[in-house]
């Protein structure tokens, strides 16, 4: 190479890095559109720009964003799980049953759950590990399982299908704080688990940039035999991401059950194609090695701005799925150009 | 490309047909023109008050295309356009999703709040967020027992473990000796109250079935292998309408000879009460819940009225037979029965 | 044609970093391997040569640990053993790049360089990874193999193949590898992109490394090998110093001798019989350079 070529290399650099590593974040697209949905509902919603409606959408956007930040990761590592929807709502079941039958302070049942939920995580992580099966076979199999032992076990523990108040036993207030508090700022209340949500955020990005497990998570999705090959343990790390989506279950649980008392067996199914939506609108490949934890909140946030939105905005409800599969669509077009354009930049 | 061009002009020639055939082949019956002149039968869309344009916000727990809240619904824009009210609706048939929507109506500070309390404990925050907001709440349908304790003005629905009760005491009245209850949801609460109300007043023998009511053909072929695997049955109880007609037509492939009976009404059900393939069917008066909840929140609103005295006020159960079937069927073919 | 600046092999020289002898391999009945001796030294680039299905890949996989031998010694610096895993291979110092499998596409180059081996500061929850030094070093490293990025920060997919061969190398070079094993690294690449990634091999061996570079190509094993050894249906069927055996007669028994014959036999009546040639002349320019 001469060196009037290298020179005019790097001016070049001079003058794209800047736009470039913007352009290169995986949540760009995701944050062109966020801004999009929030000014289109803030022309067309009178009340979506007051502040407790704000943080109403926030509060939406968090109990989505709890599981949409781990589902992310687990994404980016290059797995899914369908089970993710059913798990929050077997976290809480397990732990209002565990207190109510064996009569113990909340806090142990919360314990019992962080377990239980761990566990779980575990199991699908073994278990794909091990057989070598798609991650969507086994996490099917474990979705079905625990749609099965919510209503099962609350029917035959319980009686009925939803679990007994708890609210009466002790620790719950404590319980309640932490997991399902009002915070007041000035005469606007946010709830506690949008402080989760941006605690989980921070944390999941910080795993991912900042640490020799992040390293291993993006290799585990981009190239897992290459991972392999150089030696990072592929099986350890796979397992963690589902206990790590087994700890976000387990947030999200609590949530449901301190804030409601008594938590319905038969719900939560479903949510798992949301959380993935999230991750997949924040920039998450579908395939696995690339994404990142704020593209999963935004990604949140875009589906809270969109289902609440519609409520301000007087809309027909009818339609808030067809609005909802517009805006997957839109978002992930909008990432996959923003993405080309990025890498033709180069 | 040129493949492509062929491609659209056929699909162009079908459309061209298409429109063509239905133009010309009018039907003198039925159809949406005769719907249509029935809803201009209707009130029409002129308020018969001159109060101010207040808006009320009606969340249910309602999924997606609920024959049963479409009927609820209808009732309360029936009566919001007689009261110069501004009606507007959402559902979510998750409890957190369901409380986040009464979060964003109080938000938008409408001037009256309807919800259904199928899983009250969720909505316990949400309705007292909104009593504290001083916006009226009415509660229809679920929660009868837990309306007055939330702070709202009313309850309007049915028990439904009286509704349950009426239906055993139907059968026994009919006969009946062994009866099965078809649950097309997992884990409601009001369901399990219908099926053990019957029990609890039927003399004969009552067993509970589960079946996935997102899914029609699953819920015909698990009634008919119920009914195949025990010939002793001799009535089914479904607690939707639109599984009536479902657990007709899976008796009559099972052989079977017992009885359908259903909780709620729709016009299938009225057809099916007048040529006798139903036996009854109680009614709670969907439309009614509708459109009594907002009539009385505009009474509130305008006179402070309140009805029930702190008692719910109930609008079923209401045990319809083929000799109602007649009036029925007209209500239920304008979709308000 | 070049002789280049590799120096002939020294039979007084210190005992081999890997030495292979007599090494058998058998998948239930099937010969996948059988008899094969091979040395590696330091500084010294020892080919592996053989068409397709003659036992090449059997012998990388016994080299870096993927699979045991059945019969014969392997010895690692002159210690009799046998190799369980692709880690325990790592941590005798044989790393392997595989043509396929070398690099994650979609991560940094910096992330790349340093994958499974990240170093870290701090200490507990905040341990975190040393990105400047990871940066700084990557740059630094990959320079000094003579390969000039502009951006590390760039997803190593959008490399070329030969620069992506040539991260994996420098890699396993600042590892510390004292045995770097190849598979078919110029397989997939064009002359220019395959003389890029030959003078990085060179570049390794000159960093002291003993280097095994299994290939189909003669020419690029000629380029820069010291030793050859052929492969023939999972048998040794020659083994050669690079002083003993000129090109053509590598090219010749590489080919199978009377099976060349015939090839040449059927391709003289091709109109224009260039393929043997005029090849040498480019990479051998190539080769040249890398002295310097």
């Amino acid at each position: 190479m001469t060196a009037t070529a290298q020179k005019t290399a790097d001016e070049r650099l001079v003058e794209t890095s800047a736009l470039r590593k913007l352009l290169g974040r995986p949540e760009l697209g995701s944050v062109v559109g966020a801004v999009a949905v929030f000014a289109f509902f803030v022309v067309f919603a009178d009340s979506f720009l007051r502040a407790s409606s704000l943080a109403t959408v926030l509060y939406a956007a968090s109990t989505l964003g709890i599981m949409a930040v781990p589902v992310a990761l687990l994404m980016i590592g290059g797995e899914f799980d369908l089970s993710a929807g059913v798990l929050v709502t077997s976290s809480a079941l397990i732990s209002s049953m565990f207190s109510y039958q064996m009569t113990a302070n909340v806090w142990v049942g919360v314990g019992v759950s962080l377990l239980a939920t761990l566990a779980i995580g575990v199991f699908n992580g073994v278990m794909l590990t091990r057989t070598q099966l798609p991650s969507f076979i086994i996490t099917l199999g474990t979705f079905l399982m625990l749609t099965g032992m919510n209503l099962g076990f609350t029917k035959l523990i319980s009686g009925t299908v939803s679990t007994k108040k708890i609210s009466d036993m002790e620790g719950f207030a404590g319980a309640h704080d932490l997991f399902a508090s009002t915070l007041t700022l000035g005469d606007v209340d946010f709830k506690v688990t949008i402080l989760w949500w941006f605690g989980l955020v921070a944390v999941a990005t910080w795993i991912l940039l900042r640490t020799r497990a992040g390293n291993w998570i993006f290799a585990c999705g981009g190239n897992k035999e290459a991972a392999r090959a150089v030696g990072v343990p592929v099986t350890a790390t796979k397992i963690g991401l589902y206990m790590g989506v087994g700890l976000g279950a387990w947030i999200a649980g609590q949530h449901l059950l301190f804030s409601f008392d008594t938590v319905q067996s038969g719900e939560g199914v479903g949510n798992e194609l949301i959380y993935i939506i999230a991750a997949v609108i924040g920039g998450c490949l579908i395939t696995g090695g690339y994404g990142s934890a704020v593209g999963s909140a935004v990604g949140a946030l875009i589906f809270g701005m969109t289902s609440k939105g519609i409520v301000y905005a007087e809309w027909d409800p009818d339609w808030f799925k067809f609005f909802l599969g517009a805006m997957l669509l839109l978002a992930t077009l909008l990432n996959h150009w923003v993405r080309k354009r990025a890498e033709a930049s180069k | 490309m040129a493949r492509v061009r062929t491609g659209v002009r056929a699909v162009g020639a079908v459309l061209v047909m298409a429109l063509g055939v239905s133009l010309a082949g009018c039907s003198s019956t039925g159809g949406k023109k005769a719907e249509d002149a029935r809803k201009a039968a209707a009130a029409g869309g002129k308020s018969a008050v001159n109060t101010p344009r207040w808006t009320v916000a009606m969340v249910t727990h309602s999924g997606d295309g609920d024959t049963f809240w479409d009927i609820v619904q209808k009732g309360a824009e029936q009566a919001a356009v007689k009261d110069n009210i501004k009606f507007l609706y959402s559902h979510n048939d998750e409890a957190q999703q369901q409380a986040q929507l009464v979060d964003a109506a109080v938000d938008k500070k409408v001037d009256g709040l309807i919800v259904s309390l199928a899983k009250p404990d969720a909505m316990k925050a949400a309705v007292a967020r909104a009593v504290k907001a001083g916006i009226p709440v009415i509660t229809v349908n679920s929660g009868s027992a837990e309306s007055k304790k939330f702070g709202a003005l009313s309850h309007i629905g049915q028990d439904e473990t009286v509704a349950g009760r009426a239906v055993g005491e139907e059968l026994n009245k009919r006969g009946r000796k062994k009866a099965l209850c078809i649950l097309h949801e997992q884990g409601n609460v009001g369901h399990e109250q219908r099926c053990d109300g019957a029990k609890e007043s039927f003399d004969g023998k009552m067993q509970n079935l589960y079946v996935d009511g997102t899914n029609m053909p699953d819920v015909q072929a698990a009634i008919e292998a119920k009914l195949q695997s025990d010939d002793s049955l001799d009535a089914v109880v479904t607690l939707g309408a639109p599984f009536a007609d479902t657990a007709v037509k899976a008796k009559d492939s099972a052989g079977s000879k017992a009885e359908i009976d259903t909780f709620d009404l729709n016009e299938a059900v009225a057809t099916g009460l007048k040529s006798g393939k139903l036996g009854f069917a109680v009614d709670q008066q969907p439309y009614l819940q509708g459109y009594q909840a907002v009539d009385l929140l505009w009474l509130y609103r305008y006179n402070a009225d309140v009805l029930g005295g702190g008692r719910p006020v109930l609008t079923g159960p209401q045990v319809v037979t083929e000799k109602d079937a007649d009036a029925l069927l007209d209500y239920a073919e304008r979709g308000t029965r | 044609m070049s002789t280049a600046k590799t120096p002939a092999p020294d039979p007084g020289e210190p005992q081999p970093l890997v030495e292979l002898d007599d090494v058998s391999k058998f998948y239930g009945n099937i010969r996948a391997l059988e008899g094969v001796s091979l040395e590696v030294h330091a500084g010294e680039i020892s080919c592996v040569l053989g068409d397709n299905g003659a036992g090449k890949s059997t012998l990388i996989k016994i080299i870096s640990g993927l699979h045991r031998h059945d019969a014969g010694t392997l010895r690692i610096e002159g210690e009799d053993t046998s190799l369980s895993s692709p880690r325990e291979a790592l941590d005798r110092g044989i790393a392997t790049v595989y043509q396929d499998l070398a690099v994650v596409p979609l991560m940094p180059v910096w992330r790349n360089f340093f994958l499974g081996s990240e170093p870290t500061r701090g200490k507990g929850p905040l341990k975190r990874l040393d990105v400047a030094r990871m940066r700084e070093t990557t740059r630094t490293e990959l320079l000094r193999m003579g390969i000039d990025l502009r951006d590390v920060d760039q997803p190593i997919g959008t490399l070329s193949g030969g620069e992506r061969q040539c991260v994996a190398i420098a890699r396993a070079v600042y590892f510390g590898a004292k045995v770097l094993v190849l598979d078919e690294p110029t397989a997939a690449l064009g002359v220019k992109q395959s003389g890029v990634v030959l003078k990085y091999v060179a570049a390794a061996r000159d960093a002291g490394l003993g280097v095994v570079l299994i290939t189909h190509n003669p020419h690029h094993a000629y380029l820069v090998g010291d030793r050859f050894v052929l492969l023939k249906r999972g048998a040794m069927t020659g083994s050669h110093l690079r002083a003993d055996i000129s090109l053509d007669e590598l090219t010749r028994q590489m080919a199978g001798g009377n099976e060349l014959e015939d090839l040449r036999h059927e391709l003289e009546r091709a109109p224009v019989p260039t393929h043997l040639g005029g090849h040498p002349a480019k990479p051998a320019q190539e080769t040249e350079n890398t002295g310097e």
